[in-house]
């Protein structure tokens, strides 16, 4: 029982965590971005779409991260080129993503009410340590989507305070006028930020069609997308925060079918707004914005 | 050999630089005069990259820059270090200066803050505690952390722009004793100043800007203060204002008792007492950064104190500090909100608005026409009413905020940094009506780091320093004397 | 170059063309598309009518928009906070039989006001003392609004029957009259406008509509001038979910007459597109409005004759507003100035080696 919980918890946590840590080189640059969650519902979509025409689910991962590129490339030009309202932008890309996925789906799969599925993704093989009691069956039994996404977060981490490149990244969301003074060029790094970040969220919205759902259905993303933006306030701005915040988050959302599977008298819409209101609670206790890049979300044009 | 050809640079309508042409040699400290607003920062920045000129370009020893590129000219050897300094605030000093010349693609602090310590030994700097963030940091430290920078990059021009603003008078002459000294490794020094003694004292050629046109060249030995005041303003200077005559002191306009306020884990005011009358300009003196912004804020009531009080003549338990107008030292970003139009700015004033609007209901109309009459008496250039506020020039931006807080019709008006980036006679025309003000029975504190302004006008002076305040004595107004205790030295 | 609303209009063409490039690429016919669209909104009295009635919940909610970007708060809530409005509305609406019809729906507005007011509210209080971005809060609160909406249809108000996952039916008292039968044209787009020029008119006419717009265009200089930020965070984000709890009081009074799932179709994501159309002017709101409930009311005839999915409105939405955000920015001046002196500097880089060599 622990142990579905568990492997449930982590697999929730996923996609979420995937998105938070390319929101997190984003803000690091000082953005925001809004739209990852229509950046997610299109990787979704288009890695459903690619797996079931081509038979492959890799020609899937590819094309769920090609689609959240796009999507991001969208959103870079907006803000980074032409400086406008991040939080406008990213909400219109998240309208126009429910748009383009559900007219295009009604092209390719028409209207029956038919789940088209794909072929699930294998899970890794661990042998013996699969056997470990409990811990064995929640870490060792998962598809490579969810240690990719653990993997990344000490690699995020390296990159953005143990490197070089990412002092200059940090340095264009401290101060962006300071940072162009010095030549280092903060739209270049927004413009590799938000492309870096549309390959992270495009696979994870490549996750919940190809090993989650195995099918595509509307609205997908479920708002995971903006719990990955809150993830990172939770985290703090750090790879080990998020990864913590977005466990937390699994577990939630892991606790909607275990529970319901209880069979309590609580209705079970309870259990699927935890994740939401949760957020919420854990915002308004933890939620400040000191820690935050100092200048996140304001607009800036170079001279 | 620094050569900027005909370079011309248009802000909207103004014209901020007119095919200016400059040059700089090796082995020489080249001085840019010129009054604030004649295009002396913007020129730097084109030649530091950092802005595109719309015609005109910049060369260093024949070879062409690349016009708005900031990396080519650091790599061409090319640092500029700001008026007001450019750090990373969160970023500890190392990182910062890692940013700088000293930084390699191999990630590596230690290095870079052994090189730094090496070269601020030489340079007779200290360098803060190790690991230590910008945030903390003194505005002089600040200064010194950025003109470390721009000498990491072991630069062929340094260019400086009035760095010596920020420093107290006694870091004056070791600093001037700096640039000599990076004069004589034949580097080409740039120094940007308004300040005419400094230019003469340590440089080797001048050059005036004024609106935007060269108005001369030439060399200490050739010109003198007046001569060059003369040609930064074409015309002979205005009549400094008279301080005006205390006349008919009266009550008590505003009394601070024991004021303190913490800051970001710092005690911003420490135990801050004046007593200010009707009919008096008291002036408070010192170095930016050391608690004049706290306090400024605190009597706007953007920000309140941990204990002490304000008490202001004929305040009620409405409005406490209702009877104050406070005119804020960053004008465009606290001070007017540009993109709303010029009467709307007028109704920031919560007097005017009360007036404008009774009982909440804002008549337009009667606003429009109340801002025409304002923009008329105190002669500010406006296109109208209803332009945006983002349409007029500095100078006129703060004479509108001047008037603004005069037709508030407040006891006290509180007036910091007021003409920072103003020209000659923008600058008379405010001390002016501040002067008029006063006469008139009104009270004005008026904080500034800008001693010059503080003694002509000031007829009472309190210095600043480290949060603490203290009144000068009669024997205090000189301006040694004042540089000494701004620096803190109270004994 | 162009004024406010020619650049409203010219987004929109805009945005025609690059549908009519999508339509192609879907196979289907772009003139047939519009032709459908314009159909469906406007073919027939009826269809008129139904735009009318479409367009209701878009100025409510539109408004609400309007008033909090106005004031740099961006309430992307609009959905939940009608949502909760609805609520309250339909959970009062069967028990109020016995009153006079004004009262009943005086009772019913007010119960979706103040239902949107607490939704908004939190989010604001969240903001103000919490320091909560408003943005994440509000898109929170849709999510469980809609929970909220689930439970309350499932379960304690659910119809008699117990068959059908909706509420019980408000009283007839409470309901609005539909003048003109057989159409759905009820008196609540007056209402709407009458609450436009009253939004017009608090923000441009009133103390706190500047101190609103004085906080949003500069948030800074507003502190500093003492105008209360906090409050007016929590007073604005309240403000907005009441007028978005008023639309969703009076879709249960007018149209629906009781509450079931998926209540709103996206009315306050719509929203936003609808205020930024309008520059976030209410009484722009108004014919922004009709020409979003026209899309959406022709997008199922779209449907019908060229098979595209209704949901490319959605695709418009999204559009129009980058769009138009596009449209406004100062960018172009600088972008345009850096392509000329681009070609001018390669000009001046050939003069420059004859010069150097001099």
């Amino acid at each position: 029982m622990l142990d579905a919980f568990l492997n449930s918890a982590i697999a929730m946590a996923t996609p979420i965590l995937l998105a938070a840590l390319g929101e997190l080189l984003v803000e690091e640059t000082g953005v925001i971005n809004i739209g990852i969650e229509g950046a997610m519902l299109c990787g979704a979509f288009f890695a459903m779409v690619a797996a079931y025409f081509t038979g492959s689910t890799l020609a899937g991962v590819a094309a769920g991260i090609a689609a959240g590129v796009a999507i991001n490339a969208m959103l870079a030009f907006l803000v980074v080129n032409l400086s406008v309202s991040q939080v406008v932008a990213g909400t219109a890309l998240d309208i126009l993503a429910v748009g383009i996925t559900g007219v295009f789906y009604r092209k390719f799969f028409g209207i029956t009410g038919m789940a088209f599925m794909v072929k699930p993704m294998a899970r890794l093989e661990f042998g013996p340590l699969t056997r470990i009691p409990i811990l064995g069956a929640a870490i060792f039994h998962h598809n490579p989507f969810v240690y990719l996404a653990f993997a990344v977060v000490p690699l995020i981490g390296y990159s953005l305070w143990r490197t070089r490149y990412g002092l200059i990244l940090r340095a264009a969301g401290e101060r962006p006028e300071a940072a162009d003074a010095l030549g280092l060029g903060v739209y270049r790094l927004r413009w590799h930020a938000l492309l870096a970040s549309g390959v992270l969220t495009g696979l994870a919205g490549a996750y919940l069609t190809l090993a989650y759902a195995n099918t595509f259905v509307e609205n997908i993303s479920g708002g995971r997308g903006y719990v990955a933006l809150a993830v990172v306030i939770l985290g703090r701005w750090n790879p080990w925060g998020i990864a913590a915040a977005s466990l937390l988050f699994g577990a939630a959302m892991a606790l909607q079918f275990g529970l319901q599977a209880l069979g309590t008298a609580v209705p079970y819409q309870l259990f699927l707004a935890l994740p939401y209101a949760l957020t919420l609670v854990v915002l308004a206790g933890f939620g400040g914005q000191a820690a935050s890049p100092s200048a996140l979300g304001e607009p800036y044009r170079r001279a | 050999m620094l050569r900027a050809r005909d370079i011309s640079k248009r802000f909207g309508r103004t014209l901020a630089l007119d095919r200016v042409d400059f040059d700089a040699a090796p082995g020489e400290i080249h001085a840019l005069v010129g009054e604030n607003g004649a295009g002396k920062t913007t020129l730097m920045n084109i030649i530091a990259g950092r802005l595109r000129p719309d015609s005109g370009e910049v060369s260093l020893d024949g070879a062409a820059l690349r016009s708005g590129s900031a990396a080519g000219a650091l790599g061409a050897g090319i640092a500029a270090v700001n008026q007001s300094p450019m750090l990373f605030e969160r970023f500890t000093w190392e990182e910062n200066l890692a940013l700088g010349g000293f930084g390699t693609a191999a990630f590596d602090l230690p290095a870079v803050a052994v090189q730094s310590r090496a070269l601020a030994d030489k340079l007779g700097f200290t360098l803060p505690p190790a690991g230590s963030t910008i945030e903390r940091r003194s505005v002089a430290e600040r200064v010194r952390l950025e003109v470390l920078r721009a000498l990491s990059f072991n630069p062929r021009v340094l260019i400086l722009d009035e760095p010596t603003g920020v420093l107290a008078p006694a870091e004056l002459a070791p600093f001037l004793g700096l640039l000599s000294g990076l004069r004589a490794e034949g580097r080409i020094i740039v120094l940007i100043t308004h300040k005419l003694g400094e230019a003469l004292a340590v440089a080797d050629r001048i050059t005036v800007l004024r609106q935007g046109r060269v108005v001369a060249r030439t060399t200490p030995a050739q010109t003198s203060e007046a001569a060059l005041a003369r040609l930064m303003i074409g015309e002979i200077a205005p009549e400094p204002t008279a301080p005006a005559p205390p006349m008919g002191i009266g009550e008590t306009a505003l009394s601070i008792e024991n004021l303190s306020l913490d800051r970001d884990g710092h005690r911003a005011l420490d135990g801050v007492s004046l007593v200010l009358r009707h009919g008096e300009i008291a002036g408070v003196a010192g170095v930016d950064g050391n608690g004049q912004t706290e306090l400024v804020e605190l009597l706007a009531g953007a920000r309140s104190a941990q204990s002490g009080r304000v008490i202001v003549a004929d305040a009620s338990a409405a409005s406490p500090l209702g009877a104050i107008a406070v005119i804020p030292e960053n004008r465009d970003l606290d001070g007017l909100v540009l993109d709303m139009t010029i009467w709307e700015n007028l109704l920031l004033a919560g007097a005017i608005r009360d007036r404008l609007a009774p009982r909440g209901w804002l008549r337009r109309g009667g606003a429009i026409e109340y801002c025409r009459v304002l923009l008329e008496r105190f002669h500010i250039r406006a296109p109208g009413p209803d332009a945006l506020a983002s349409a007029l020039s500095g100078g006129n931006r703060q004479r509108l905020e001047v008037a603004r807080a005069v037709a508030s019709a407040p006891r006290v008006i509180v007036a910091h940094n007021i003409c920072r980036g103003l020209d000659l006679a923008g600058t008379a025309d405010v001390h002016r009506v501040l002067a008029e003000f006063a006469a008139a029975g009104g009270a004005v504190l008026l904080v500034s780091s800008d001693l010059d302004e503080l003694l002509e006008l000031s007829a009472r002076l309190f210095v600043m320093s480290r949060g603490r305040m203290r009144e000068t004595g009669q024997g205090d107004r000189d301006p040694s004397r004042l540089g000494m205790l701004m620096a803190g030295n109270w004994e | 170059m162009l004024s406010s609303v020619g650049k409203s209009i010219a987004a929109l063409i805009l945005a025609c063309a690059i549908i009519a490039a999508v339509v192609l690429a879907l196979g289907a016919s772009p003139v047939g598309v519009f032709a459908a669209l314009y159909e469906g909104a406007f073919g027939s009295w009826y269809a008129a009518a139904d735009t009318l009635v479409k367009a209701t919940p878009l100025v409510f909610t539109g408004l609400a928009v309007s008033i909090a970007f106005s004031g740099a708060l961006w309430n992307i809530g609009a959905d939940g906070q009608l949502i909760a409005g609805a609520i309250a509305a339909g959970a009062i609406g069967p028990y109020l039989g016995g009153w006079p019809r004004p009262v009943a729906l005086g009772l019913m507005l007010a119960a979706g006001a103040a239902g949107g007011a607490m939704w908004g509210g939190i989010c604001g209080w969240l903001r103000a003392r919490r320091d909560t971005n408003e943005v994440i809060s509000t898109i929170m609160m849709n999510f469980v609004a809609a929970q909220v909406l689930s439970w309350v249809v499932h379960g304690p108000l659910i119809e008699a029957s117990g068959a059908y996952p909706q509420s019980m039916p408000i009283a007839p008292s409470a309901r609005m009259y539909m003048p003109i039968e057989p159409t759905r044209l009820n008196p609540a787009i007056v209402l709407a406008i009458v609450l436009a020029i009253g939004c017009y008119l608090l923000l441009f006419h009133t103390s706190y509509g500047f101190e609103l717009r004085a906080m949003g265009r500069n948030r800074r200089a507003a502190a500093f001038f003492g105008i209360p930020i906090a409050r007016l965070t929590i007073g604005i984000l309240a403000l907005s979910g009441a007028l978005a709890g008023i639309g969703g009081a009076v879709q249960v009074c007018a149209i629906t007459h009781r509450l079931y799932e998926k209540f709103s179709p996206g009315w306050g994501f719509e929203a936003i597109a609808v205020a930024l159309v309008a520059r976030l002017n209410p009484l722009g709101i108004i014919a922004s409005a009709i020409f979003f409930g026209a899309l959406d009311n022709g997008s199922q005839a779209m449907q019908r004759a060229q098979g595209v999915s209704p949901v490319l409105v959605q695709v418009i939405q999204g559009l129009v507003i980058m769009i138009l955000l596009a449209f406004d920015t100062s960018a172009w001046t600088r972008i345009r100035a850096e392509l000329f002196a681009r070609g001018a500097d390669s000009a001046a880089r050939g003069d420059t080696g004859a010069r150097a060599g001099a």
